[in-house]
């Protein structure tokens, strides 16, 4: 397909699965990328896009005690960043810090300013608050969620309060509601469920099987996009879950994550274990009221809301960003460690 | 010579014309002066009363040469002599006629002189005369005024006499069934009646009431008997008109009579066309029936000439009765041939009523509501076929549900049945009646409007089958309800999409020749949209449907075994796994599900061509060329076999060509098996993935893996890509794995063959 040679390539050393956009640097357009290697020594990348556009370069190597399970960046400090790390037999969850002045040291370490410990299951993923500086992170571990306060300058972190899902669910993951901070949706075997942070109790779920991954809209509220391994991705209305209002093929294999442009709803990226990222355009307008009358007399023109289909991977993608900087550029990782950042420009102003 | 006639004419006319004008006492009025007189009022003109000599005299000299003026003399001179001969003769006849006059005069003057005495005595006569015949007439008339007087007292004894005799003779009237006289003696002595009736012969008229009353009775009874001839009951209700009788009584009554008649008449089809004999006793009953209706209406038109109105409508009730019945009837899943029949009667007693209403226009309403149900046959027949075909899917009697009789049931429905619909529908196209033949090309129009919504229809019924997944809505939970629900288990979803394709290349082309064959031409709106039927968009939309359907069906199979796996690689814990001592026996479920799809991809689907596809590759694929780090890090492990096994293993990789994964999936029963197998070794691989194992739970991986080599060998058609799967699976597991050492290969081959020899003997112990 067209859009495989446009893109910029950068390759880590080992594989790997996770790769996080770094919000707060509002300087440069930048990535941070954890390695997944069982028996070599882990590292996180600090992949900085080139002020032209055209090229990668790694602006930071930090090594990485143990192999990377879930890395998500700081909204308000480009310093800081979580991740979430296996040791072989056990999960952990840590927030780290990039030192100050690390290009001049030789090989830099990662300061670790806390880690989160529960004690119980697997840690699955850290969420930060959706945006701007606050101190609250929630953890999400197989059987519960985690609500946290940090505080960097001490280097402390407390678990506020927390809940069980209880003992027959399994959660995956989750997304922090960027329009409501009081809510998050974690991802079950069979189900979305949303968690009021308040009272930390389930508020509603969507029955939905084989959900892997899930990403609110940015700029509508109510709207949430859900990817399933063996369905497909769904576009879910939280006002009225029962249906999803849309629903798009996915991959051909799993589709593994699911990602939301952070300015233009309905553009929505998937990338699946078929080797293949695809851009859709879900139907949407800006009124909610426009939009039911739609789905009625939907029949109208049909487009295919797939608008391209990158393909140029060697291997299973698991890791998938938009940049919040420059938000048509998004940034790839396979499992083979190669990190493809590419533009949707051409896609966006064919709008 | 003509030339010289010209003038000679015009002198003979001018001499008349100024002879007679020399007579006539007006010179300025000649007779005809209106005409000559303008034609030659010109001054040269020597007729006219203005002629002026001196004048011409100058014209002529001026216009004229001498030659022409010497002949003009000539011509003038000769004209003088003419003139005064013409004079001569006139005055010798006058003269003669004044002579005889004369003579004349003469005579009368004698014959006058003796008629005076003769009158005088004529008078006298004719005054006696007077006299006398004065005085006969008055000696005569006192008798002739007696008589006179006489007369008058006859005739009114006779007048009185008749109405005396009136009851009598209405009597003999009525006994003779001289109605009509009795009537019109009637109403003569109406008036007499209506003047004294009250008095002089108040019994008279009783009496004659009586007997007026008596033959109203009689006249209606005639009115309503059948038997009577219908001049008989018209003339009795012209009477009865007369003889001031309401009848418009008995018109409501004679109608409702005729209403009961109808009720008689009524339609039914099942014995119209369950009747062996041709002409069915039902027909032939039905047929005498309408014809006495029509003789009826034909009896009640002359009778009552002005009601027309209820009678049309009465018949254009009974035609709309018919044709409520008709429709009733095709509700019921009829051949075109019962319709016909139906058809048939109906037209025929069409025809007969139109005989006699021609103003209910009768063979239009028909007509009309004959579109009506021809229509509805239509729609009824493909409906049928709808359903024929759920069914022949949906069969379900008994615990077996074998896909492949379904298969055959329903591509068998699909083709024959629509074949024989269309068979069915032509016969109404090929029928004579001429009913039908003004409904021909609508018909056609609709059979191919019919066939494009059935087949539209089709493919929404296959779609709800599938479990309801054209509406995304309840997807989920179609598929998780799916498995326990009895409408979309993964047999008859491929059982779906293999019809689907045999719909769009085999059902579809037949039914176009056929369409083409015997439907082409129907017309009305060919101009605006084209033919209703669209081969075309229902192949497209089949072949789309059908690779849904066949996606689907791979969809749901790897689901199911994904399940399974899913339970295999996520319950254990793999870091702390103990030695392998057997095939684990997640292989034996998944074998199972995968002889469950192949066995049912057997019944459905053709065999493909087994061939290894290494060639061109545009679909998505995985890496083969390994990664060097991979070898590498192999390279570390400690036993230098199991080691290089690994690398032969990578090595071997490296030079196959990139292999393709997932593959268009086509209706093959290897292309669907290798697709399972393909999709479920893919998500093997990513479930090893996201594990962590230990030396025991990477051998035990290996061993199920290269269990598995052979049996899946011999299921898939796409060998290579199946290894390359294979492979990976191992590779991710050793990537995985904190100490990657294989297996020896002696142990590998013992477990393997161990667990043969146990399945051997399950096999042979459980059949």
């Amino acid at each position: 397909m067209q859009g495989g040679s446009s893109g910029i390539g950068y390759g880590l050393k080992y594989q790997a699965r996770c790769i996080s956009d770094v919000k707060a640097d509002t300087d440069h357009t930048s990535f941070l990328a954890g390695t997944l290697s069982l028996k070599e020594e882990n590292e996180v990348h600090l992949i900085r896009l080139s002020s032209s556009g055209n090229e990668l370069f790694c602006e930071g190597l930090f090594s990485h005690p143990n192999e990377i399970w879930d890395l998500a960046s700081c909204p308000f400090d480009q310093r800081i960043f979580s991740t979430v790390y296996s040791t072989g037999e056990s999960y952990g969850a840590a927030i780290w810090q990039i030192p100050e002045l690390y290009g001049e040291l030789n090989s830099p370490q990662l300061e670790k300013i806390t880690s989160l410990d529960t004690n119980a299951g697997k840690t699955k993923c850290i969420l930060w608050w959706p945006s701007g500086r606050h101190d609250k992170l929630i953890s999400i571990d197989e059987e519960s969620l985690f609500l946290w306060s940090l505080d960097v300058s001490k280097k402390t972190a407390q678990v506020q309060s927390h809940n069980s899902a209880g003992m027959l669910h399994n959660l995956s993951g989750g997304a922090w509601d960027p329009h409501d901070v009081n809510s998050v949706a974690a991802t079950l075997e069979s189900s979305i469920q949303f968690w009021d942070l308040r009272t930390m109790k389930k508020t509603a779920s969507i029955e939905c099987a084989h959900v892997r991954n899930v990403d609110y809209y940015c700029k509508r509220k109510h709207i949430i996009v859900s990817a399933e391994h063996e369905s497909g991705m769904h576009i879910w209305d939280l006002r009225k879950a029962k249906v999803p209002i849309q629903e798009l093929p996915g991959h051909t294999h799993w589709t593994w994550t699911v990602k939301c442009n952070p300015e233009h709803d309905g553009l929505i990226l998937s990338a699946g274990t078929d080797s293949t990222v695809n851009l859709w355009l879900a139907s949407s307008s800006s009124n909610d009221e426009l939009k039911t009358e739609s789905q009625v007399d939907s029949p109208t023109p049909w487009v295919d809301p797939l608008l391209n289909s990158y393909t140029d991977y060697e291997d299973s993608i698991y890791g998938l960003a938009w940049s919040s900087r420059e938000p048509w550029i998004f940034a790839s990782l396979s499992y083979d460690g190669r990190v493809v950042v590419e533009t949707v420009k051409p896609f966006i102003s064919k709008k | 010579m003509g030339t010289d006639e010209v003038p000679l004419d015009d002198k003979a006319k001018r001499m008349r014309d100024l002879l007679s004008s020399f007579y006539s006492p007006d010179p300025s009025m000649p007779p005809n002066s209106g005409n000559s007189s303008s034609k030659y009022a010109t001054l040269d003109d020597i007729n006219s009363t203005s002629f002026d000599p001196d004048q011409y005299m100058n014209i002529l000299a001026t216009k004229s040469n001498l030659e022409g003026l010497l002949q003009r003399h000539v011509e003038m001179a000769a004209e003088i002599k003419n003139l005064d001969t013409d004079l001569q003769m006139l005055v010798y006849e006058n003269y003669n006629k004044f002579i005889s006059a004369t003579d004349t005069i003469k005579r009368m003057k004698s014959n006058i002189s003796g008629m005076e005495t003769n009158m005088e005595q004529l008078l006298e006569k004719i005054m006696s005369v007077q006299s006398r015949s004065d005085t006969v007439n008055t000696s005569l008339f006192e008798k002739r005024e007696h008589i006179e007087k006489l007369h008058r007292t006859c005739n009114l004894l006779r007048k009185v006499q008749f109405i005396y005799d009136l009851p009598d003779r209405l009597g003999k009237c009525t006994k003779s069934e001289a109605y009509a006289d009795a009537v019109r003696f009637y109403t003569g002595a109406m008036p007499i009646f209506k003047a004294y009736g009250d008095s002089s012969f108040q019994d008279c008229k009783r009496a004659s009431e009586e007997a007026i009353a008596i033959i109203i009775k009689n006249l209606q009874v005639k009115l309503f008997s059948d038997s009577e001839s219908m001049q008989t009951r018209a003339e009795a209700a012209v009477l009865l008109k007369q003889l001031d009788f309401p009848v418009e009584n008995l018109k409501a009554k004679l109608f409702e009579k005729l209403e009961q008649s109808l009720t008689d008449i009524k339609l039914n089809p099942e014995e119209i066309n369950t009747a062996s004999v041709d002409p069915s006793p039902f027909a032939s009953a039905h047929e005498a029936a309408v014809r006495e209706f029509v003789e009826a209406v034909r009896a009640f038109r002359v009778i009552f000439p002005e009601s027309e109105k209820q009678l049309v409508k009465l018949a254009q009730d009974l035609v709309t009765k018919h044709y409520v019945i008709t429709q009733e009837y095709i509700k019921k899943r009829i051949c075109s041939a019962d319709l016909l029949g139906v058809l048939r009667v109906i037209w025929s007693d069409v025809l007969l009523m139109d005989e006699v209403l021609q103003e209910a226009s009768l063979p239009h309403h028909s007509v009309e509501a004959a579109k009506v149900a021809v229509k509805l046959y239509v729609s009824s027949v493909f409906s049928h076929l709808l359903q024929d075909i759920s069914d022949s899917l949906l069969k379900k009697d008994g615990a077996e549900y074998s896909l492949e009789v379904a298969l055959d049931a329903s591509t068998k429905v699909v083709l024959e049945g629509s074949i024989n619909a269309l068979l069915d529908l032509h016969k109404i196209l090929d029928d004579d009646l001429g009913l039908l033949i003004r409904l021909r090309e609508l018909t056609i129009d609709w059979v191919q409007e019919g066939l494009q919504d059935f087949f539209r229809q089709l493919e929404d019924r296959l779609l709800l089958f599938s479990g309801r997944n054209n509406s995304s809505a309840i997807q989920d939970h179609g598929l998780t309800e799916g498995f326990q629900g009895d409408k979309a288990f993964p047999g008859l979803i491929l059982v779906l999409a293999q019809l689907s394709a045999f719909i769009e290349q085999t059902a579809i082309p037949r039914i176009t020749e056929e369409i083409a064959s015997s439907f082409s031409g129907g017309s009305v709106r060919i101009h605006d949209s084209g033919p209703a039927f669209v081969p075309g968009e229902i192949c497209r939309k089949f072949r789309s449907v059908g690779e849904k359907f066949l996606h689907l069906y791979v969809n749901m199979r790897t689901q199911r075994i994904s399940l399974l796996l899913k339970k295999r690689f996520t319950t254990p814990n793999w870091v702390k796994h103990k030695e392998p001592r057997e095939v684990h026996m997640f292989v034996d479920l998944f074998l199972q599900e995968l002889e469950d799809t192949s066995s049912e991809v057997k019944q459905i689907l053709p065999q493909g061509i087994r061939r290894h596809r290494r060639t061109d590759s545009n679909g998505s694929s995985v890496s083969s060329r390994s990664n060097p780090l991979r070898e590498e890090k192999l390279g570390r492990s400690n036993t230098q076999r199991a080691r290089s096994q690994l690398l032969e293993t990578h090595l071997a990789k490296l030079f196959k060509q990139k292999v393709e994964i997932f593959t268009k999936v086509e209706y093959t029963q290897e292309s669907v098996v290798t697709s399972v197998v393909k999709l479920c070794l893919k998500s093997v691989q990513e479930f090893v993935r996201l594990q962590t194992f230990n030396r025991s739970g990477f051998q035990q991986i290996q061993l199920d893996v290269q269990f598995l080599r052979t049996p899946l060998r011999e299921m898939v058609e796409d060998e290579a890509a199946m290894d390359f799967l294979l492979d990976e699976v191992i590779v991710a597991t050793a990537e995985r794995c904190l100490d990657p050492i294989p297996l020896e290969p002696p142990i590998l081959d013992k477990l393997i063959l161990a667990k043969l020899a146990k399945t051997r003997e399950q096999n042979t112990v459980s059949p």
